[in-house]
């Protein structure tokens, strides 16, 4: 429930970020949203169990999900790439972002 | 010698045309004339009096086969493509005298090449990927012609295509139907007269095709069009091999599309029009070549009329015809090429006296206007006294006098083709020398339509085999005088009245005058053109915007009515009896992260805050159970607000104002996206127990792998192929964002306000962070190492790691004095490549075992060891690389910006 709320904040600052004329404003709108995306995976796992997938015997009751883990943790490192990327896009191209930004240009 | 070696042959000589016109320049045409006649030689003897058959597998899974077939029909036009080849390259020896040839020859081939690939095609798939080929050879041949030839060879193009697109469906209408690709089966499927809707629908899509082929009405338009090639392209493709290709394709189809009553009628109407049209327009022309190619529409029109009429004596007719209509077109165009080069016209009324000047080639074309008219005794008469048999037997004789009036326009220009030009004062003429092929070339064509009416029954087999294959019956018999009959009288009449019209030449031309339709074919295709081209335009004006939220409103807004229709669907479940006190407090963290993200005035204080954001999830991360993943989050969110500060260095500090007219539509958005994203996870993830693949990771992941961290397990071992993927999109990353740093130019930096303050002079202020840099950097990167090696059994591992070892990058960077210090110098594409690599490698050690990827175990001195390190090492290197990319060419000196990253 509470895991679901905060998928739905991050979703909807992200969606308004990404309205805006800002590329850097979009970016950041990029970051929450995989950081959405990230929480949405993890929620398939459930919130009930949450003993760390660490060690040799381990109770399945109790262990959380470990393959929704792993498919974050690459996409946690995919995204920032990806962020690395568009923060280049918004310094290059010889324009300032702030050449259209503001009122409806 | 089977029929994969003739279709082999025509290809391999296809390979060796360039290198014989290379070789012999314009006399390569000898060699492959004689190639293309053993391929006819071959195919003789293979069937001449046999049907034969082969097939070689090509893509079994999907039951397509290289599978061919010669038949009776196959037969006839595997002769005719060949020899009458063969002719134009004897000619094309003369005629390409000193000009450049390789393209000419090897396209020439190819198409042959092509021609009898789709004559023997019994597959359908075979079929169309021949018949696209030529519509390719015809295109390049036109656009090869002259620099005025790219309007023209597109349009050709575009109708031709657009007719293969219908034969594309009909193929898989039939496959889908028939449940083969078997062209044989296929036309003999039962489903042809069971099922009239599939039938009609095949019918007319094989007709549409074929009439673009054959530039029947109302796509003719691209035959005449195509007149700027040269005079043997002429006379090949669009007089005797290629438009021939859609009559070929309506004879294969004729018995079982004959099902479809739209055939019939489709084809006699359309052939009507096409005969007359086409003899009109062409008694209209005084340019030699273009009255040929209207004939040429004209004469495809009567065949395909004949071939909707359908039976025996109508498929026989049109078979005939199709023999002589090759003789003596390409005699015709053959004989324009001759004159175009001696006279420099090829307008009738500018030549005159060629009775004189070259009577051989007058006698020639003599010939083959006569056989053109249809008079007697040619093959010309003999075919056309067919048709209009076949026509009287089938629809009647209303149909057959239509045919008789288009029949006598045939004589009226057939004659004006002689009597303007062969008598009166002769025409000054360039010399004869060396153009002695091209005669020979002329003769075989007119000779064989002036003497295949004395000696028709000879052809009885060929034509008679090539009935048979078409459903009519086998049992022909051909002569040059059948008795006075009633389509002899309409024939006569016809001639009597095409002389008529010969003798009234003037009057006609008073008549004949003036534009007779107020469109054109070449108008219509290219209105037609233009129009896709403003529809493209406009629909492609909605996408044509810079702005990333017009592009990104769709998709999101769409994704909120899926929610919504979601929802009418399905419940969501309400409990929150997993949450505790913990999560609680993070959703208000969160929360108000995001808020100040939003609202943010400047830069700077939006990075912080979508910081605090990113720690928020990490510690969710954490309160989840996955240690591993929050610290990975708690890393990159770290290297994120240091690589954006890098950034919003060359940025204004503060963000533009926000309209409220763009902010109220873009909150609705949100929030209804958010009540989406929210309502989505309570819908879909109420489970509780643990999935499967879940359940087998942890009980069994851990015994599999000799390694405790489940998910370090499953990232290097159980799911490497995936990881393996993810290291190959970070090099990319590294490569696109060297990409951009270096190839764009950077925005202009905005002068900064100088501030008076403690704070401002960046070196002093370094100096805390520079002497702690020097303990921490070394630590960090043994950290990294040690976070590698452990990662198997504890939280750690090559992501971690990296991340780790990026960090004390940072740190360094961000204690050096100026931006020229920070650069480290370091290869870092090469680095990114090399994890790549190194993963690439260790995959292929799983080999030893087993497959790709397959982690190797072995126990040295106590310690377990498994090739899933060395893989872990890869990851370590791609994510190292691309961070320590993104630090040197995004803080890299701003000038000069195209040194950045250049140390590689």
């Amino acid at each position: 429930m509470i895991l679901a709320l905060s998928i739905g904040v991050l979703v909807a600052g992200a969606v308004f970020l990404m309205m805006s004329r800002s590329f850097i404003r979009v970016v950041l709108g990029f970051v929450l949203l995989s950081h959405a995306a990230n929480l949405l995976l993890f929620s398939t796992g459930g919130t009930s169990r949450r003993a760390e997938p660490l060690g040799k015997s381990l109770d399945p009751v109790l262990t959380a999900d470990p393959l929704p883990q792993a498919f974050v943790l690459t996409a946690i490192v995919i995204s920032f790439a990806i962020t690395i990327y568009l923060l280049s896009l918004a310094i290059t191209g010889g324009r300032d972002e702030d050449d259209e930004d503001g009122d409806d240009a | 010698m089977t029929l994969l070696g003739l279709l082999l042959g025509g290809w391999l000589l296809t390979a060796l045309a360039p290198l014989l016109a290379r070789w012999l320049g314009h006399r390569a045409g000898w060699p492959l004339a004689a190639g293309l006649l053993g391929l006819a030689a071959m195919a003789l003897m293979l069937g001449y009096d046999t049907t034969v058959e082969q097939s070689v597998p090509w893509i079994p899974s999907l039951d397509i086969a290289l599978r061919l077939r010669l038949d009776g029909l196959a037969m006839l036009f595997v002769a005719l493509v060949l020899i009458v080849g063969a002719l134009v390259m004897i000619y094309s020896t003369a005629y390409f005298r000193g000009k450049p040839t390789v393209s000419y020859y090897t396209l020439m081939t190819a198409f042959a090449a092509s021609m009898t690939m789709l004559v023997l095609a019994d597959d359908l798939v075979l079929l169309f990927v021949s018949w696209e080929f030529t519509t390719l050879c015809s295109y390049l041949l036109i656009l090869r012609s002259g620099p005025d030839a790219g309007p023209p060879a597109a349009r050709t193009l575009l109708v031709t295509v657009a007719g293969g697109l219908c034969l594309l469906a009909a193929v898989a209408t039939i496959v889908v139907r028939t449940g083969t690709t078997h062209l044989s089966t296929a036309l003999a499927d039962p489903a042809w007269s069971e099922d009239g809707t599939f039938a009609t629908t095949v019918a007319i899509l094989v007709a549409v095709a074929a009439m673009t082929k054959s530039a029947q009405f109302p796509f003719h338009a691209w035959l005449p069009d195509a007149m700027v090639a040269p005079a043997p392209v002429s006379a090949y493709l669009h007089a005797a091999a290629m438009v021939k290709a859609g009559i070929y394709l309506l004879l294969r189809f004729a018995e079982p599309a004959a099902h479809a009553p739209a055939w019939s009628a489709l084809l006699i109407t359309v052939g009507l029009v096409s005969s007359f049209i086409g003899a009109v327009f062409a008694l209209q022309r005084t340019d030699l070549k273009a009255l040929l190619a209207y004939s040429t529409v004209s004469h495809l029109g009567l065949l395909t009329l004949v071939i909707g009429v359908g039976t025996t004596a109508a498929l026989t007719a049109a078979v005939v015809h199709v023999v002589a209509h090759a003789a003596f077109k390409s005699a015709g165009f053959l004989y324009v090429g001759l004159l175009e080069k001696r006279a420099g016209t090829r307008d009738i009324r500018e030549v005159g006296g060629l009775w004189r000047s070259m009577p051989l080639a007058s006698v020639l074309i003599l010939v083959a206007a006569v056989a053109m008219g249809g008079i007697p005794p040619t093959l010309g008469f003999v075919s056309k006294e067919l048709v209009l048999d076949g026509v009287l037997h089938g629809p009647g004789l209303w149909l057959a006098a239509l045919v008789a009036l288009s029949a006598a326009i045939t004589v009226a220009y057939s004659g004006r083709m002689v009597v303007s030009t062969l008598p009166g004062a002769p025409t000054r003429l360039a010399p004869a020398s060396g153009t002695w092929p091209m005669v020979v070339a002329i003769a075989i064509g007119a000779v064989a339509a002036g003497t295949f009416g004395l000696v028709a029954p000879a052809l009885d087999p060929l034509v008679g085999r090539a009935v048979a294959a078409t459903g009519g019956s086998g049992d022909v018999h051909l002569a040059l005088w059948h008795g006075v009959t009633p389509a002899l009288g309409l024939s006569l009449a016809a001639i009597a009245a095409g002389a008529l019209l010969i003798v009234a030449r003037r009057g006609v031309d008073r008549v004949l005058d003036r534009r007779l339709f107020p469109v054109t074919g070449v108008g219509a295709v290219e209105a037609v053109q233009r129009a896709v081209q403003v529809t493209g335009r406009r629909l492609g004006d909605l996408t044509r915007t810079d702005a990333p939220a017009a592009h990104l409103a769709v998709p999101l807004l769409l994704i909120a009515v899926l929610g919504v229709a979601g929802l009418v669907a399905l419940t969501p479940s309400w409990e929150a009896a997993d949450s505790t006190a913990v999560d609680v407090a993070l959703l208000i963290v969160l929360t108000g992260g995001v808020i100040a993200t939003v609202v943010a005035r400047s830069r700077l204080g939006a990075v912080i805050a979508v910081g605090v954001a990113g720690f928020s999830v990490a510690v969710w991360f954490f309160t989840l159970g996955a240690s591993d993943v929050a610290l990975t989050q708690l890393l990159v969110e770290i290297l994120t607000v240091v690589i954006m500060v890098l950034v919003l260095r060359h940025l204004p500090q503060q963000f533009g104002r926000r309209s409220v007219r763009r902010a109220v539509p873009a909150a609705i958005l949100a929030i209804a996206a958010g009540v989406v994203a929210t309502l989505g996870p309570l819908v879909f993830t109420g489970r509780a127990e643990l999935s499967a693949v879940g359940r087998w990771f942890v009980e069994e992941g851990p015994v599999e792998t000799g390694g405790a961290n489940v998910v370090n397990t499953i990232l290097v071992e159980f799911r490497a192929l995936d990881t393996f993927g993810e290291l190959v999109v970070l090099a990319i990353a590294a490569l696109a964002i060297t990409a951009l740093v270096e190839a764009r130019p950077r925005v202009t930096r905005p002068v900064l306000p100088s501030v008076s303050s403690l704070l401002a002079p960046a070196a002093p202020n370094a100096v805390f962070i520079n002497v702690l840099a020097r303990v921490l950097v070394p630590l960090m990167l043994l950290g990294s190492l040690y976070a590698l090696l452990r990662g198997h059994n504890a939280p750690g591992g090559g992501f971690i790691a990296a991340l780790i070892g990026a960090g004390a990058l940072a740190t360094r960077y961000l204690g050096a004095p100026d931006d020229r210090e920070a650069h480290s110098g370091l290869p870092y594409l090469a680095i990114a490549g090399s994890g790549v690599v190194v993963a690439a490698v260790s995959g292929f050690i799983g080999y030893a075992e087993r497959s790709f990827l397959t982690p190797l175990h072995a126990d040295i001195l106590g310690y377990h060891f498994t090739t899933s390190l060395i893989f872990d090492l890869g990851v370590y290197l791609a994510v190292f690389g691309v961070i320590l990319g993104a630090l040197d060419s995004l803080g890299s000196p701003e000038e000069p910006a195209a040194k950045a990253g250049d140390r590689r």
